[in-house]
């Protein structure tokens, strides 16, 4: 189906899965608004926010089967595979977290529903960000997720960490904003368009002035602050600490998926023509992040902090994918974020159910034991573990395959190098968790006693941990999946840019 | 039997066979109760040995070509298919890992008494691990089983062993998963490379093995990614520290799993993955005098360390050490001699080091320590099991008429041409490993008995002689008469003899025509 962009009724139906989850959101708002005081009320709320995920799935869903394209160029939102495929995976973030919170936050003694409304206009802020061809709608949908998670982050307003925690992300990100925007003013400036496709068409024709470099150079700052790349990755540790754990999970899962997104077709659409600028770039913070992300993560006694580190070494590794600057590189970034998305749902969402209300922050060594204990939430835990290590028979496995040879391909080999050297760093540390959870005896007899796991959460990370197991062995329908849609961004620019 | 084979098609089902039916018999030992495990795992161990024996005469010696081989596509946009295959190095491998597992179940029959669903069902799954190590044709297929074994090892160590194991199953995991990192990115590269000169992305081991020759380029490095991975498994010298403690502190069923198996994958890699796809510069004069050297030194040094060990466990892991070097250089003598040579000493490897920790393990059971010094002139109260580690320790030794001799004598008839002061000095070892085993045995089982606390000690029960006649047996029957298994592996040996031939530097003759004269 070919969809008129430039026609208010085109514009709406390319934008279906963002306005419908929008009304939703804006519906909950108001349903909010009056049933705020009791527990019973946020569970309430919480529902409704799930069936909003729902709803905006099937409109994503819909636009796919109809098999939606832009009548000429893409203005504003993108309409291709990769969008829908990025729609799927965060939609689908939104709503494991929204499951994941629910009863969660009563149990912390958060009870507050707004708190679902912010999580599903992120969420509109992450598509918009994803899907957008414009400079302009991914500000706006940057914004928007950024100006959400913000207020997310500090959610716990009772406890210190928490509070500090959304300062420091807003006082951040609105720096990292601040360079994002500079670099869209810049490359508008040098260019004079605000969309991607003709962004690129007019880099690629005249020779890289001082301008566009410097445009593109601020963009790249503006985006390694948002995935959290070193050396802008310094606030990643204390926000995801502070942070309500289900907001974590959204953070490292969600921001840093949709960011990715984002970059990724920027590089491929708007900047094809200054590879050679970018990719030193690239290969410099990928390096830089994967060796300092794992280095440090050896010493973290927090599980969130070492996640928080392991997420900062994640966005390495998917920076060498991006680096790879082709159709299996774009394959790597999606096949990869997946992996590792699910695998981040689900390791935040047992430790969600193991922290108890008003302590804090679970260590390593509070896990001793658990398996005796817990044992499907350790076994759960220990596929996180191995799939975030990337071993064989998990969809991280996969994931770290298919990232090594988009560079390898490129004819590059110090990167997928560095890539192991990193990934053999990190097993000094996911495996003291596995070790911790199985083979130490657990510490005290009250341990573990507290813990509380609902039962929709407990379907939601059993069907991450399903997932990572069966798309670690038959991983066929994501990589033909993955491997069409990232053709498909490159089909969509080339025939603009040859014109 | 070839014939009746041959009828009920078994070539065609053997090998998903013996690997799916430990996994499927996986559940069956979680939900049923705790009592039957081992009568489970013992099952499926008798199933797969009586379907596993099969290969000695379905495997057809004069073919040196791949056989039973199975091709299905697996992961289709990235060449990844279930293949399987074997010939005369892998069919010798399977064959001990099909003989072993029911051994090391009824080893563990009394010894396990906690968790005994998880021991058995890690062990059934180690099992189908090793198969799928020697049986892979695909090397994507090949780096999955060989992470995945870690797993099981992992626990069996971690939880099962005795009082050091965290320590000994970390650094086990942590040595081999660092080891074999680079190899990931080095498959990767050769099927990338492969890829764009012939059109076809794909990691099936013939595909590979035919366009080797385009690395040649990048052959050096990438030959040292792939040695790294399988150096630490062997362990060759500078990279052995993990297996001390591993051997040490595992199970018996754990330790005799590593030594029988194990251990000899690395060596499997070096002869069907290394060395033939990169000959040029594993096989140059260089590479070779470093890797035949290390393999000396090990031979030599660690002979020397079993010597002073004050744990019967961990002489015999240095032993092996000391043993895997003979391998080695049986590979790097390269000659049809030595390389059948290695791997006859893989094979009686297996069974002499696998018999000495079946009998250390029932020497814990009965006292729970395994220091030398606690025992002494054991023969007097158990002189079967006396006897069975005579025999045994003298088979390790290599004392002619036992199994070890015929392995470590070809590796030294046949690397002799290349290597003759190397193999003089690995010769010295002879003295070593007699002096370090029968002084252990001498300090063990003769001299005065003087712990009154051994008095206690029974000798070998039913289950016990059990478990150690077939390993017995088979050190006899290789030392006698070492024909059908050298012939069985002789096509594999010349088929790498002539895949390597053309890149060795000069052709040694020495050893060569005396033994092929004698024979």
């Amino acid at each position: 189906m070919l969809i008129d962009l430039s026609s208010p009724g085109g514009a709406a139906l390319a934008l279906l899965p963002e306005i419908v989850l929008t009304g939703w959101a804006l519906v909950v708002l108001l349903v909010a608004s009056w049933r705020h005081r009791t527990a019973a009320d946020s569970r309430y709320v919480g529902i409704l926010s799930i069936v909003g995920y729902v709803l905006a799935v099937m409109a994503t869903g819909w636009l796919a089967w109809v098999g939606a394209r832009p009548e000429g160029l893409p203005l504003m939102v993108a309409l291709d595979g990769f969008r829908y495929a990025s729609h799927t995976l965060l939609l689908w973030i939104g709503g494991a977290v929204a499951v994941l919170s629910w009863r969660w936050l009563e149990r912390q003694g958060i009870i507050a529903p707004e708190y679902y409304v912010l999580l599903m206009l992120a969420t509109v802020g992450m598509m918009l960000l994803a899907g957008a061809a414009d400079m302009i709608t991914m500000f706006l949908g940057l914004e928007l997720m950024s100006i959400a998670v913000y207020v997310l982050t500090g959610y716990d307003r009772t406890r210190r960490a928490s509070a500090e925690a959304g300062l420091k992300y807003f006082l951040i990100g609105a720096f990292a904003s601040g360079f994002l925007l500079y670099g869209i003013a810049l490359l508008y400036g040098a260019t004079g368009h605000f969309n991607l496709v003709l962004i690129g068409a007019q880099l690629s024709a005249t020779e890289p002035t001082l301008m566009a470099k410097a445009g593109l150079g601020l963009l790249l700052v503006g985006f390694a602050f948002k995935v959290a790349a070193v050396p802008f990755h310094a606030w990643a540790p204390d926000v995801y600490e502070g942070a309500p754990t289900p907001v974590t999970a959204f953070m490292a899962a969600g921001v840093k998926a949709a960011a990715f997104f984002a970059l990724a077709r920027i590089l491929a659409e708007a900047f094809p023509g200054y590879v050679e600028l970018w990719r030193p770039v690239l290969a410099v913070l990928a390096v830089v992040t994967i060796l300092v992300g794992n280095l440090v993560a050896l010493a973290q006694q927090s599980m969130k902090r070492m996640l928080a580190y392991s997420a900062i070494a994640h966005a390495g590794y998917l920076l060498i994918a991006l680096w790879a600057h082709s159709d299996r590189g774009t394959a790597a970034v999606l096949i990869y974020l997946h992996a590792y998305v699910i695998t981040t749902i689900a390791a935040f969402g047992i430790l969600a159910s193991i922290e108890r209300a008003g302590a804090r922050t679970v260590l390593i060594s509070d896990l001793e034991g658990l398996y005796a204990a817990r044992p499907f939430a350790a076994m759960g835990l220990s596929v996180c573990m191995l799939s975030l290590l990337g071993f064989p028979g998990t969809f991280g496995f996969i994931g770290k395959w298919f990232l090594v040879a988009a560079p390898l391909a490129e004819g590059e080999l110090l990167l997928p190098i560095i890539a192991m050297i990193g990934s053999g760093i990190s097993i000094g540390y996911y495996l003291p968790v596995i070790l911790a959870m199985t083979l130490k005896p657990v510490r005290t007899r009250s341990a573990h006693q507290t813990i509380r796991f609902p039962v929709p959460a407990k379907i939601a990370v059993a069907i991450c941990v399903l997932a990572i197991l069966v798309l670690g062995v038959w991983p066929n329908a994501v990589l033909d999946f993955a491997t069409q849609e990232a053709v498909q961004l490159r089909r969509l620019a080339m025939p603009i840019l040859t014109r | 039997m070839t014939a009746f084979l041959a009828a009920i098609g078994y070539e065609q089902w053997i090998l998903h066979v013996l690997l799916g039916l430990p996994l499927l018999a996986i559940p069956m030992i979680l939900i049923m109760p705790v009592h039957r495990a081992r009568w489970i795992a013992l099952t499926v161990a008798l199933i797969e040995l009586v379907l596993g024996l099969g290969l000695w005469w379905a495997f057809d010696p004069a073919n040196p070509a791949m056989q039973f081989v199975t091709d299905v596509p697996w992961i289709g946009a990235f060449g990844v298919g279930y293949r399987l295959g074997i010939d005369g190095l892998s069919v010798m491998m399977v064959l001990l890992s099909v003989i072993t597992m029911p051994l090391v179940v009824w080893s563990s029959w009394r010894s396990v008494d906690t968790k005994q669903r998880g021991f058995y069902a890690l062990l059934l799954a180690l099992k189908t691990g090793m198969l799928g190590v020697f049986v892979a044709m695909d090397l994507f297929l090949f780096y999955v089983f060989w992470e995945l074994l870690l797993i099981p090892m992992y626990f069996l160590i971690g939880s099962w062993g005795s009082s050091n194991r965290l320590y000994a199953a970390t650094k086990f995991v942590i040595y081999t998963f660092v080891g074999s990192l680079l190899m990931l990115v080095a498959i990767v590269w050769m099927v990338m490379e492969v890829g764009r000169a012939t059109g076809t992305y794909s990691f099936a081991y013939e595909h590979l093995l035919a366009h080797a020759y385009l690395l040649e380029s990048s052959g050096p490095w990438l030959f040292v990614a792939f040695a790294l991975a399988f150096a630490v498994k062997v362990p060759i010298f500078p990279f052995h520290t993990w297996l001390p403690d591993a051997h040490t502190e595992a199970p018996t069923a754990g330790s005799v799993d590593l030594a029988v198996i194990l251990l000899k994958m690395g060596t499997y890699g070096f002869l069907r993955f290394a060395v033939p796809f990169f000959p040029g510069f594993a096989l140059s004069e260089s590479v070779g005098l470093v890797m035949a050297g290390l393999a000396v030194i090990g031979i030599v040094y660690a002979a020397l360390v079993a010597m002073v060990q004050p744990d019967l466990k961990r002489l015999v892991a240095y032993s092996s050490v000391s043993h895997l070097g003979f391998v080695i250089l049986g590979i790097w003598g390269s000659t049809v001699e030595s390389v059948q040579g290695a791997i006859m000493v893989m094979i009686s490897h297996g069974l002499s080091t696998g018999a000495l920790f079946f009998i250390i393990g029932m020497l814990y059971e009965r006292r729970h320590t395994r220091k030398i010094s606690d025992f002494g002139g054991l023969a007097r109260v158990a002189p079967l099991m006396a006897t069975a580690f005579v025999i045994t320790a003298f088979s390790s030794i290599g004392l002619p008429g036992l199994n070890g001799f015929v392995g470590e004598f070809l590796v030294l008839i046949g690397a002799f041409g290349r290597y003759p002061w190397l193999v003089a000095g690995a010769t010295t070892v002879v003295v070593f490993s007699a002096a370090y085993l029968l002084w252990a045995t001498q300090r063990v089982f003769f001299n005065r008995f003087t712990n009154p606390l051994n008095e206690g000690i029974g000798d070998l029960n039913m289950r016990e002689i059990a478990v150690l006649a077939p390993l017995l047996l088979g050190m006899v029957w290789i030392g006698l008469y070492p024909g059908p298994i050298l012939r069985r592996t002789e096509g594999a040996a010349r088929m790498y003899i002539e895949m390597v031939e053309p890149y060795l530097s000069e052709t040694p003759t020495v050893g060569g025509t005396m033994f092929r004269g004698g024979r």
